[in-house]
């Protein structure tokens, strides 16, 4: 007769180590619990309360987050990696949860013990293999962490206590087992010992001592293991593995809001004592919580354009940064903590955010910093910033040319007033004073009259829709160029805008809502991807090989990836994508207000984005950013060997469009 | 120590400027004005000195159209503590001397220590409003500075010199001095500034005072173009071509 399939929970444990075992786990949970708990006081310096409106639809986007490991996935390799550690510790841990069920609830209260029969083989065989993934993949982080040198520049001082003793509990694990193994299923239940493959292996080496010294050697591991487990319960506030509970939270107390969202700061609040963010009591609970939950995974830095091009800013540091200044509760300086050369380095392409595991927003962070240099001590990052402010002031564009001459460029084209126009194309400060970029307005406009839409423009009354200033943290100046401009599309009664330059796209149709504009504001690649499929003009075809630069306003932060590939096709150019494209694309370096500041430390990051178009073999980077051609015309320019043309997407079109007599001949 | 500022508002210097067929000054639809440039560092000098004295008060003053009362809250966002405008929509068409005489009509009874101005204007660029408002009023007068220190009863000055020479001056008050490119890097007006300077005393003073002017405007316009640059651009073959087709119809080389 078969003997039942199940094992004697606390087999070889006299009854007596049991609550000495409960008594020291409470402890460990109190540490844990005590370590969490008081870091509430940290977070509680900011004053705004976290965001907890819709509760159960928070936890449930937590936990879905959290056990699909949706975000952590992305960064292949890696992310698979830590997906299997998780679920390998994670069966583990559901399987503890089973045994402690059985052992203190069902088993002594109702007498039912249902770790038996089927049920425990597939219990004994899930638990025996999640453990070795979970072995397998804890050495491999180890290995990685301390022996890659690309790595071990991020090794925190718990780390090596933490993957010890995640690493030893699998192991006195295996032992405990296999020694139970080698007296109880080896001889008495052999089939059930199959269950257990790991186990197995140990339990047949371990035999030979002879069941007095396996019971005494089993009895000491047990404990040994068990202080282990508590001692990870312990550290789990103290190391990295806070995450364990930090980014689930984080991502319950997520901010519902547009990517990019800044806040619209009240500037006539007469209590405010400061603007923008100085000290830790200026941040959000939610800020602070931020700079908690990082992890240090790197995956910010790895992408950050500051960082590869040697610039004294890692949006993890600046997190890591933040952190310590608000757990000295001193209420010290941030920046000061942060630096300024960081914060001024900031393009705010905002890739940190989209890969961040955590969902840390860093960007958000470095803008109130510099709302608070701006708008408190009024500085920039340079003179020749503040003289691009006092431009934007007096002539209503960062450049400095006359407010009068902004519709010069439009001269003889096909454009209309704006009562009777389809769209008011809000021309932006570059397409209507940088040479280079008033090609690109002329092309849009031509484009539009080949679809038959009847385009308008402000002209000399069109001011900076304020994006640079913003981003520099000149909150106030940006106010008063977007209360100019809103109050001027009411009085034109404008219901539909265009616009060429990706930021003017943001700041219009995100970030003016918060100043009451209600108009529809499209970019000119979806505007012009709609009117091709409905077959409102028509284009040749081009040679062209290119390759497409997304820009982070266009691409990262409003998901517009497909409009101007499509359009790259209807015009028949052979695309060759970079590596770092769409979600991953990298800056040009002009975002942030950057596009107004010298870049004076370490290397350019044009060139090393032109680099990378060169490296696809193209022969022309295409982009659909004014700030974007800017910074690639430079940047290829400054390659050497295979030359690389930077154009605009709407300059590639219109070079495409039949000309009158190939029109005649169809 | 009582400061005086006197500033001017001018046009931004990219302006498209378009004078009409006898006109004696330009005509003003479709510019951006802002503070002439050296008045800012006059601005920048006045607020530092009143930062270094402790006790000071700096009045910032202009003679012109409504448009400059901008310019004077500007000023005051800087950190000037009142502001007085003396109202003459013609003040832009006046010469200087009838300008100096404008401003020392209202400045002399004041009794002001030190008045500090711009070096000139950008739009006019006379260079002489200044020493004659310092004649008008009797102030020991001094042009040019680049360093500036201030001490009850004495002004201390460095002054630029041409051919690279610089020169320091002491003066008694009451004083004036003009400020040059390079006596202090002006400062962007904080938030807290702005807001205060909504609440800080402003005076307008309409000014009617009719002296004739000292000189008389003959013709104004843009001078006739002497020549035009030419910038060449495409590849570096290209570029070698269009050179060489330059040199070769001016007949600079064989």
């Amino acid at each position: 007769m078969a003997l039942e399939s199940t094992r004697e929970i606390y087999w070889n444990i006299p009854s007596s180590s049991i609550p000495l075992m409960y008594l020291l786990s409470a402890v460990a949970t109190g540490v844990m619990l005590w370590g969490f708990y008081r870091r509430i006081r940290v977070y509680q310096q900011g004053e705004t309360w976290p965001p907890l409106s819709g509760l159960g639809a928070r936890v449930f986007r937590g936990l879905k987050l959290a056990l699909t490991q949706k975000k952590v996935r992305r960064q292949r390799g890696i992310g698979q990696a830590h997906n299997l550690f998780f679920w390998g510790f994670g069966v583990l841990f559901l399987g503890t949860v089973l045994v402690f069920i059985q052992a203190d609830i069902t088993d002594p209260l109702f007498g039912v013990r249902f770790l038996t029969g089927r049920f425990y083989q597939l219990y004994s065989v899930t638990l025996d293999v999640a453990g070795l993934v979970a072995l397998v993949m804890i050495v491999g982080m180890f290995v990685r962490r301390f022996f890659v040198p690309s790595m071990r520049g991020g090794i925190k001082p718990a780390d090596l206590w933490m993957y010890m003793d995640l690493g030893l509990i699998l192991g006195t694990g295996y032992l405990i087992e296999g020694l139970r193994m080698a007296v109880t299923e080896l001889t008495q239940n052999p089939e059930l010992a199959n269950y257990s493959p790991v186990g197995l292996g140990v339990a047949r080496l371990v035999a030979p001592l002879g069941e007095a010294s396996i019971r005494s050697w089993h009895f000491g591991i047990w404990w040994f293991h068990m202080l282990l487990v508590m001692a990870f319960l312990a550290m789990i506030p103290f190391t990295r593995l806070k995450h364990l509970l930090l980014t689930p939270l984080n991502y319950i107390l997520f901010e519902d809001q547009p990517k990019g969202y800044l806040k619209t700061l009240d500037l006539e609040d007469e209590s405010a004592e400061s603007f923008g963010v100085a000290t830790p009591k200026d941040l959000s609970f939610k800020d602070i919580f931020d700079t908690d939950a990082c992890t240090s995974c790197s995956r910010c830095q790895d992408r950050c354009p500051a960082y590869n091009t040697d610039k004294p800013l890692s949006p993890m540091k600046l997190i890591e940064d933040m952190g310590k200044v608000c757990f000295a509760m001193e209420n010290g300086s941030l920046i000061d903590g942060v630096g300024k050369d960081a914060l001024f380095s900031c393009t705010t392409c905002g890739a940190c955010m989209e890969i961040c595991p955590a969902e840390i927003k860093h960007v958000p962070k470095i803008i109130d910093m510099r709302r608070n240099l701006a708008l408190m001590e009024g500085e920039f990052t340079g003179e020749e910033v503040a003289k691009a402010m006092d431009a934007m002031e007096v002539n209503g564009n960062p450049l400095g040319f006359a407010p009068a001459k902004r519709a010069d460029w439009a001269e003889g084209l096909d454009l209309v007033p704006v009562e009777e126009a389809d769209y008011l194309y809000f021309t932006g400060c570059y397409g209507s004073f940088d040479s280079r970029n008033q090609q690109v307005a002329k092309s849009l406009v031509k484009l539009a009259a080949a679809a038959g839409v009847k385009l308008a423009i402000l002209g000399p009354q069109e001011k900076c829709c304020g994006e640079p200033a913003r981003k520099m943290g000149n909150e106030y100046l940006y106010q008063s160029l977007a209360m100019e401009n809103i109050e001027l599309f009411k009085e034109k009664k404008v219901k539909k805008i265009v616009t060429s330059c990706p930021h003017c796209f943001q700041t219009l149709n995100k970030d003016y809502r918060d100043l009451g504009l209600e108009a529809e504001v499209v970019h000119y690649t979806e505007l012009l991807a709609k009117l091709w499929k409905d077959l409102r003009f028509q284009l040749g075809k081009t040679s062209l090989e290119v390759t497409y630069h997304d820009s982070c306003y266009l691409g990262r932060y409003n998901g517009i990836f497909d409009a101007p590939r499509d359009l790259l096709a209807a015009a028949g150019a052979k695309l060759s994508e970079m590596s770092a494209c769409k979600e991953e694309s990298f800056c040009c370096g002009a975002g942030g207000g950057r596009i107004l500041a010298e870049e004076n430390l370490g290397t350019r990051i044009n060139n090393k984005r032109a680099t990378m178009a060169q490296q696809t073999g193209a022969e022309a980077v295409v982009s659909s950013c004014p700030f974007c051609l800017t910074m690639m015309e430079d940047g290829t320019k400054n390659l050497t060997g295979e030359p690389v043309k930077a154009m605009d997407l709407a300059e590639l079109l219109v070079s495409c469009l039949p000309t009158e007599s190939t029109l005649e001949d169809k | 120590m009582k400061i005086l500022v006197c500033i001017k508002q001018v046009a931004d210097m990219e302006s498209r400027f378009v004078v009409s067929e006898g006109a004696s000054w330009f005509e003003e639809t479709d510019l951006a004005f802002r503070i002439n440039e050296y008045d800012e560092f006059a601005i920048e000098a006045a607020v530092q000195l009143k930062a270094s004295l402790g006790e000071a008060e700096v009045t910032v003053l202009s003679a012109g159209p409504q448009r400059a009362s901008d310019a004077l809250k500007k000023a005051l966002a800087m950190g000037a503590d009142k502001a007085v405008l003396l109202l003459d929509p013609e003040a832009p068409k006046k010469d200087s001397w009838q300008v100096a005489n404008l401003i020392a009509d209202w400045a002399k009874p004041q009794g002001f220590d030190l008045v500090l101005t711009g070096m000139q204007s950008q739009d006019r660029g006379s260079g002489q409003v200044s020493l004659f408002l310092g004649e008008l009023i009797g102030a020991n007068s001094v042009s040019c500075a680049v360093a500036l220190e201030a001490s009850p009863g004495s002004i201390k000055v460095e002054r630029e010199l041409e051919g690279g020479l610089r020169a320091q001056v002491e003066l008694s008050t009451p004083a004036l001095v003009s400020c040059q490119l390079g006596l202090n890097q002006p400062r962007y007006p904080t938030l807290p500034n702005i807001m205060k300077a909504k609440k800080k005393p402003f005076e307008t003073i309409e000014v009617t005072a009719a002296l004739d002017p000292a000189q008389e405007v003959l013709w104004m316009g843009a001078p006739e173009k002497a020549g035009a640059a030419e910038l060449i651009e495409g590849d570096l073959a290209s570029q070698v071509e269009r050179v060489v087709s330059i040199l070769k119809d001016k007949k600079l080389v064989g």
